[in-house]
């Protein structure tokens, strides 16, 4: 019925045709399925959950020059002000902010430095007691910062006492055990675990390890600081417009700079990787493009060479259907050829891409999954050809010859 | 003769309008999809400063104690601490070498006149323009005595002195920074780098900073680092005085050697410093390990290139194998089908290598136009990059280098794939036609 044989015969008479696409075919889905898992795997990362209700949340920098009043207290009354303002949930000043790629990290201990114990890296922020309600995170366990508990200071003689740290960070810590109430170490500096928020993400996403984030009430302002607001939902543009005016008002020698919702910040900070992936997108999908043309051209091609062929085949009683069939089976046999050999450079090349860069190994459910694909679009790109193929009159074969 | 192939090649690209215009496209798609990333590439790791690039070494020492390790394969860290930086600074070695650190002030005049506003600047020693190239408008640079006094000057870039004077001499003036003031000594022409070689710390592809001081004025100001700080062991940095003691490195130094003998000079001396820091107790390692790494090698070890790119140029020129294997299965259609025309020519005295050449010139032609499109299209794909990522602005652009490329490899490309089928073609045997025509 699939008339196999003689479709191969007829076959090895137009090798390099066949050759030319099977290669391409080959390559198509060796590219497709890399570049599909490289993809997904920026997709992943760009939609990862934060922890943050970055829609709501922006930063600014606010950077002091004049030197007759205390910074410190000038940032209590700038914090109370925006407080102040309609539609603001929370301000605070923060050492640093997430997802913006620049911080401070640091190594949390079990014991004390310089002894030697189980040392965690991780992102912190000195902050009050009103960064847990201004980031919007969520406090799963324990409890936040008492007004006490915060160290407000111009010198190093205080520290803090305490931490609130994200889940990923406990886990680190104390794996296995519950670490809420237990003390770690930020240098020589004691700090006992009084919160645990489920999920914040430090400033660097990039990281090997984004999700370790502690707070530490430690406020220790400087000529440079950054302050985070979250407002209303929908209210951030209308509080953003006023932030600079409203802050001079307050003091004017400073300048109020970066001001930028946190989706906008952690955007430019992964904007690279939203470049790439777009870019593999518009490749491979030219590339498939060009791949069915290709097999577009060529079926076309093989028809009209054997439009006597087909003719007489259509004049000795062979149905339309057939006619197509002839074609489609044609096509699929080169197809599974150039799949099976796209298989093998696939995998070559994702081996290749994760020696030489910091790719995973390619899961093969990509590589089946493109080939399914590459075998249906080769076959819609024949069947177009081959249904005209079939319209051949049957009187060809006799005006000709 | 040329010009009679390229008629040829003219009439028999109208005599197959749609398929020689698909060989055109795959090509231009194939050129347009390479080149846009190609582009990015090469401006990526173009090399900022040719003329001396093998010049320039970047420094590094294995300050860190035997055992400890460091994220770069090699555990070298990548900047300086303060006080080898300061040491460096006074080698015996004849030759233009500094460093430097960037930081940042509010840019005002104490007037109301203008709001003031934010200005990225680099603490540096005063060989810093006179190694990197840095051209100078009005004034000039700081002399070392200016340098070792601290002296309250600044070079700014043209952009802040268009902004703070109009564009004016203003050599002699002076602007505020934070709460001091400094006299305006110089003012540098717009000099922006493919590469922020000298400085990679904070991203590769930022601008060049707007104002430039004197090191010293770091440690007599007590200046803030707005690049980065990095530790190894713990360390209580509270006050200043600590951080310029202290084991951190937040310094990038450059020397510049112009030769073989300088260099092995520099190298001893670099031996010599560091074992005679070992009497103060630190090197505290069994092997001394110091780097000097040119402009080209410290912006491969920095990775400036980065790795999204490298798999984008290689995943582009297997989609250009693919457009080529496109093009040979249509340039064989097409040859094919004009086989009794050969027929004839081949019967009327034409030599194989003749109709072999005639058929490699009309590739090659397709080859050009393929290119010139390809280029159009290329034009677009680095547009859609600018769009999407600005920070590539400056990168996402073709010189040139790319513009002349661009039509070579796609000529190449047609070349290597029309050879099969022009070299089938004119094996034609000029009988079979002739007979049955």
């Amino acid at each position: 019925m699939l008339e196999i044989k003689p479709i191969f015969h007829a076959l090895c008479r137009s090798k390099v045709g066949a050759m030319l696409l099977l290669i391409q075919i080959a390559i198509t889905t060796a590219i497709v399925s890399n570049a599909a898992f490289i993809i997904q795997d920026k997709i992943s990362f760009l939609s990862q959950e934060t922890g943050y209700p970055e829609q709501d949340i922006f930063l600014f920098n606010v950077m002091t020059f004049g030197k007759d009043v205390n910074v410190t207290q000038q940032f209590e009354l700038d914090e109370a002000m925006i407080r102040q303002l309609p539609g603001v949930v929370g301000a605070a000043m923060s050492s640093s902010a997430p997802l913006t790629g620049s911080g401070s990290a640091s190594d949390f201990s079990l014991k004390p430095a310089p002894q030697e114990s189980l040392s965690v890296r991780t992102g912190y922020f000195f902050i009050d007691e009103h960064g847990v309600n201004t980031y919007g995170v969520k406090l799963i366990a324990g409890r936040n910062f008492t007004e006490e508990e915060v160290v407000v200071t111009d010198n190093f003689e205080k520290q803090a006492n305490v931490t609130i740290v994200s889940q990923a960070l406990l886990t680190e810590l104390f794996p296995g055990e519950n670490g809420l109430g237990k003390t770690v170490y930020f240098g020589d500096i004691p700090l006992k675990i009084v919160g645990v928020v489920e999920k914040m993400m430090g400033p660097w996403l990039k990281d090997s390890r984004p999700d370790n984030l502690a707070f530490i009430p430690f406020i220790n302002a400087t000529s440079s600081a950054n302050f985070v607001v979250r407002t209303e939902p929908g209210q951030r543009a209308s509080v953003i417009k006023q932030i600079e005016e409203a802050m001079l008002n307050n003091y004017n020698k400073r300048v109020i700079s970066r001001i930028r919702g946190l989706d906008e910040s952690k955007a430019e900070y992964v904007a690279q990787d939203k470049l790439m992936m777009r870019m593999l997108i518009v490749l491979i999908t030219i590339l498939v493009l060009v791949t069915a043309l290709g097999i577009f051209g060529l079926t076309l091609f093989n028809i009209s060479k054997r439009t006597k062929q087909i003719g007489t085949r259509r004049a000795l009683g062979a149905r339309k259907s057939a006619i197509i069939n002839y074609f489609l089976v044609e096509n699929a046999m080169i197809c599974c050829v150039g799949l099976v050999l796209g298989v093998i450079v696939a995998l070559l090349l994702g081996q290749i891409l994760m020696q030489y860069f910091s790719i995973a190994a390619l899961p093969p459910s990509y590589i089946i999954i493109t080939a399914m694909g590459v075998f249906c679009m080769s076959l819609l790109a024949v069947f177009g050809p081959a249904k005209r193929a079939a319209n051949i009159s049957p009187s060809i074969a006799t005006r000709t010859i | 003769m040329l010009l009679h192939y390229l008629d040829l090649s003219w009439r028999s690209f109208k005599r197959t309008p749609l398929v020689s215009f698909l060989m055109v496209l795959a090509i231009a798609i194939g050129i347009g999809i390479t080149m846009t990333s190609l582009s990015v590439y090469h401006m990526m790791s173009a090399d900022p400063i040719p003329e001396k690039s093998s010049q320039l070494y970047n420094v590094q020492l294995q300050t860190m104690d035997e055992g400890r390790t460091w994220w770069k394969y090699d555990n070298m860290p990548l900047q300086l601490t303060y006080q080898d930086a300061v040491n460096l600074l006074n080698a015996p070695v004849e030759t233009n070498k500094v460093a430097m650190v960037r930081s940042g002030f509010s840019v005002h005049l104490n007037s109301d006149t203008l709001k003031p506003f934010i200005g990225g600047a680099r603490l540096t020693t005063p060989d810093f323009f006179n190694m990197f190239n840095v051209p100078f408008i009005y004034g000039g640079v700081w002399t070392q005595q200016q340098e070792q006094t601290a002296a309250p000057v600044v070079v700014l870039s043209e952009k802040i002195n268009d902004k703070l004077f109009a564009g004016e001499n203003s050599v002699g003036k002076m602007i505020y920074l934070d709460d001091l003031s400094y006299e305006v000594i110089g003012v540098i022409a717009d000099w922006q780098l493919t590469t922020k070689y000298y400085d990679l710390n904070n991203g590769a592809f930022n601008d060049t900073e707007e104002l430039f001081m004197p090191f010293s004025l770091l440690e007599a100001n007590e200046f803030n680092n707005w690049g980065n700080t990095n530790g190894w062991k713990h360390e209580v940095t509270h006050t200043f005085k600590d951080k310029l003691q202290s084991e951190r490195f937040w310094i990038q130094f450059w020397v510049q050697l112009p030769d073989e003998k300088v260099k092995n000079k520099y190298q001893d001396y670099l031996l010599a410093y560091m074992q005679d820091q070992q009497k103060n107790g630190r090197f505290n390692r069994k092997e001394l390990q110091y780097t000097l790494r040119d402009v080209k090698q410290w912006m491969a070890y920095n990775d400036v290139v980065s790795e999204d790119n490298k798999i984008l140029v290689a995943l582009s020129f297997m989609f250009l194998a693919v457009c080529l294997a496109n093009i040979l299965g249509l340039l064989l259609a097409k040859f094919l089908r004009r086989a009794p025309e050969v027929g004839v020519r081949r019967a009327l005295g034409a030599s194989k290598r003749q109709i072999f050449l005639q058929h490699l010139v009309e590739v090659a032609m397709l080859g050009c136009f393929g290119g010139l499109l390809g280029i159009v299209l290329a034009q677009i794909g680095l547009l859609g990059v600018r769009q999407s990522y600005d920070y590539y602005s400056s990168l996402a652009t073709m010189d040139l280098t790319m513009l002349i490329s661009a039509p070579l490899i796609a000529i190449t490309t047609c070349i290597l794939a029309g050879l099969y089928p022009a070299w089938l073609v004119c094996r034609t045997n000029p009988a079979i036609y002739l007979k049955s025509q």
